[in-house]
């Protein structure tokens, strides 16, 4: 038998049979919606996840730490001395020079070191605690920091600030514009060396005053960060951000976590990390081989973007094991459809054995019409899908869009999923039609021709 | 081939027409063993080596005369075109051209069986096999299709074996009569 006679008598068979053909149908269409949105869910994650990572540079960016503060991480200060063992080379601190050293590394862009000053943010009245991160200039205009208003610094002199939008609500601000241009107080603490003697010390333990001291600094706002880079592998996510120049000359405490303080004890004061941007992530592996070998921890996104990828996939897998209830569901539903077919059907498959059908013609016959439900199916079920899936992410737009989240595409449709769905679906459909078509071709004529 | 029912008639047409298989023995016709084919080779002997029509008619419902007729060309896969012409044919040949788009319902019973035996000479066999052909019919119309049977096995020299009860009708056509009883040839004689 021509395909093209399978085809059509599949068509008019089905056609003759309309309102089960379609109920059957709809049966796959709904489970391969169900399936086409959770996949397709998945996938929109893990597009959006990927593409801020590479929008904001994060895989050509390594963080670089002293040994020292990796081997705090492990450390327990309840229970041991407090001495770390620096078990890098002896001058692995990470200092200025070290900065140029890395700097000095072939595909390295640029290196800053991670500067966090623990300070008091006074805006309009209000006072928040803040650790106000330190950058050049230069990365401020780079692709790593985007702008919901304003922009990022013309030097690292500089008397201005940035904020991300997360600060905004703290301030009840709400329109990022209408901060550009405003002034802010950042209160900075410092040691008191005035008090740091015997005598201040013992006024500090008696409650009388420690000795620390405040300097405000005013600054004007010159922009608004619309995403947190440098978020990094530190817990710590800054909102503040201010030129470097500015707080060299700043007051402030000489450490951002309390290993800089062990570390201090020792006289191995250096920053507690260094952000470093490459030219490409070609040069993650090279470049960290490198630092490695001068004593250095390094921390590349990029690696860990693949455990995040493994996730992905984790979670792509689950999604589609739930729309792929739907889909068993649904091939049932086939199944029954097709054998009640072949019971109201058994004199026509007689019929058509005694005018010289063969058992594989006969098979064909409902191979092609089950096939056919899952085609149909399958296609409504991928515009199904569609049309939901636009549905919700509209309405978690405009929910979230009262919260001052940006409009996030969070399904994702690429083109193999159109067609991976409408394929997936009459494969289904092709075995659930395994068993009614073995039944169909098995069936004697010569019983099928008394039937009537 | 005459016999009270349960004589065997049936089955023995069934075997004839390679829709049945023996249980045991052998059936050798023109040649070939039927008895020793296969499913597959049994459906390509049914397609073009023999036809059958039978007392119920047995045309699918939901199809046209026409495509009733070409049903046996789709199996044997033959293009479309090919097909309605020599499905044409067949109809004209039975006299019922102008009956081509009928659904089977829409005829009357002497003009299905018509449509049947257009059906079962479709693929041109030399052999056809009738199981009951008046079965369902007026004496009128009985003695129109068994006449054109007849003219079938004496013009074309096409080989016909007709079962049926009416052993008087069958005498007036038929070259030679074969009566079962309880699965065996009771008698055989030569009537014409």
């Amino acid at each position: 038998m021509r395909v093209r006679d399978h085809v059509e008598l599949a068509v008019a068979n089905l056609w003759k049979r309309k309102l089960r053909t379609l109920l059957t149908a709809f049966g796959v269409t709904i489970g391969i919606g169900a399936l086409v949105a959770m996949v397709s869910f998945g996938k929109g994650m893990q597009k959006n996840v990927t593409e801020s990572f590479r929008s904001l540079d994060l895989f050509n960016s390594l963080t670089v730490f002293s040994e020292d503060f990796m081997a705090g991480e492990r450390f327990d200060p309840d229970r041991r001395p407090a001495v770390i063992q620096p078990s890098g080379a002896p001058g692995a601190v990470l200092d200025d020079g070290a900065l140029a050293k890395i700097a000095g590394l072939k595909g390295v862009d640029t290196v800053f070191p991670e500067v966090r000053i623990p300070a008091v943010v006074r805006f309009d009245g209000r006072d928040e605690f803040r650790l106000v991160q330190a950058i050049p200039a230069h990365v401020t205009t780079s692709p790593m920091l985007r702008f919901s208003a304003g922009k990022g610094f013309a030097s690292d002199e500089e008397r201005s600030l940035i904020v991300a939008v997360s600060l905004l609500r703290d301030f009840g601000v709400q329109e990022p514009r209408a901060l550009v241009g405003k002034r802010m107080v950042i209160s900075s603490i410092g040691f008191d060396f005035s008090r740091l003697n015997p005598a201040g010390l013992t006024a500090a333990l008696a409650g009388e005053r420690l000795p620390f001291e405040t300097e405000d600094t005013e600054l004007t706002v010159v922009g608004v960060a619309s995403s947190q880079a440098f978020a990094g592998p530190l817990p710590i996510q800054s909102d503040v951000f201010i030129p470097s120049g500015v707080a060299k000359r700043m007051k402030r405490l000489p450490f951002s976590n309390i290993w800089d303080i062990f570390r201090a004890s020792e006289g191995r004061l250096g920053y507690s990390a260094l952000n470093v941007r490459l030219k490409s992530p070609a040069y993650v592996e090279p470049v960290k081989k490198e630092v490695s070998g001068m004593g250095y921890r390094v921390f590349a996104l990029a690696d860990q973007f693949q455990e995040v990828q493994k996730g992905f996939l984790i979670l792509n897998m689950v999604l589609a094991a739930v729309g792929m209830i739907a889909i068993v569901v649904a091939s049932l539903g086939i199944v029954n459809t097709m054998v009640m077919s072949i019971l109201e059907r058994t004199s026509e498959i007689g019929i058509m054995k005694a005018v010289g059908a063969s058992d594989r013609d006969v098979r064909r016959i409902f191979f092609f019409e089950s096939s056919l439900i899952g085609l149909i199916g399958g296609a409504f079920g991928f515009a199904l899908g569609w049309v939901v899936s636009g549905i919700i992410n509209r309405v978690v737009n405009y929910f979230l869009a009262k919260q001052g989240v940006p409009f996030i595409q969070y399904f994702d449709f690429p083109v193999w999923l159109a067609l991976g769905a409408i394929a997936f679906s009459v494969a289904v459909s092709l075995a659930a039609g395994i068993y009614p078509a073995m039944r169909a071709a098995r069936v004697d004529p010569v019983r099928a021709l008394r039937h009537d | 081939m005459t016999g009270a029912s349960g004589s065997g008639k049936s089955t023995l047409l069934n075997l004839l027409g390679g829709l049945d298989t023996p249980s045991s023995g052998s059936i050798e016709i023109e040649g070939r063993r039927i008895s020793e084919m296969s499913r597959e080779e049994l459906a390509l002997y049914r397609r073009s080596g023999v036809g059958m029509i039978f007392q119920s008619f047995n045309l699918i419902p939901g199809f046209s005369a026409l495509e009733n007729v070409a049903l046996p060309l789709v199996f044997a896969g033959m293009a479309k075109k090919e097909r309605r012409e020599r499905a044409h044919e067949g109809l004209a040949k039975v006299g019922l051209e102008a009956r081509a788009a009928h659904r089977p319902y829409e005829l009357s019973g002497g003009e299905q069986q018509r449509v049947a035996i257009a059906r079962a000479l479709v693929n041109r066999p030399r052999l056809l096999l009738a199981d009951e052909p008046t079965g369902n019919l007026d004496s009128r119309t009985s003695r129109e299709i068994v006449t054109f049977l007849a003219e079938l096995n004496r013009v074309q020299g096409l080989t016909v074996i007709i079962v049926t009860h009416e052993e008087s009708l069958a005498r007036e056509f038929a070259g030679r009569g074969v009566r079962l009883r309880d699965g065996r040839v009771e008698s055989e004689e030569r009537w014409r």
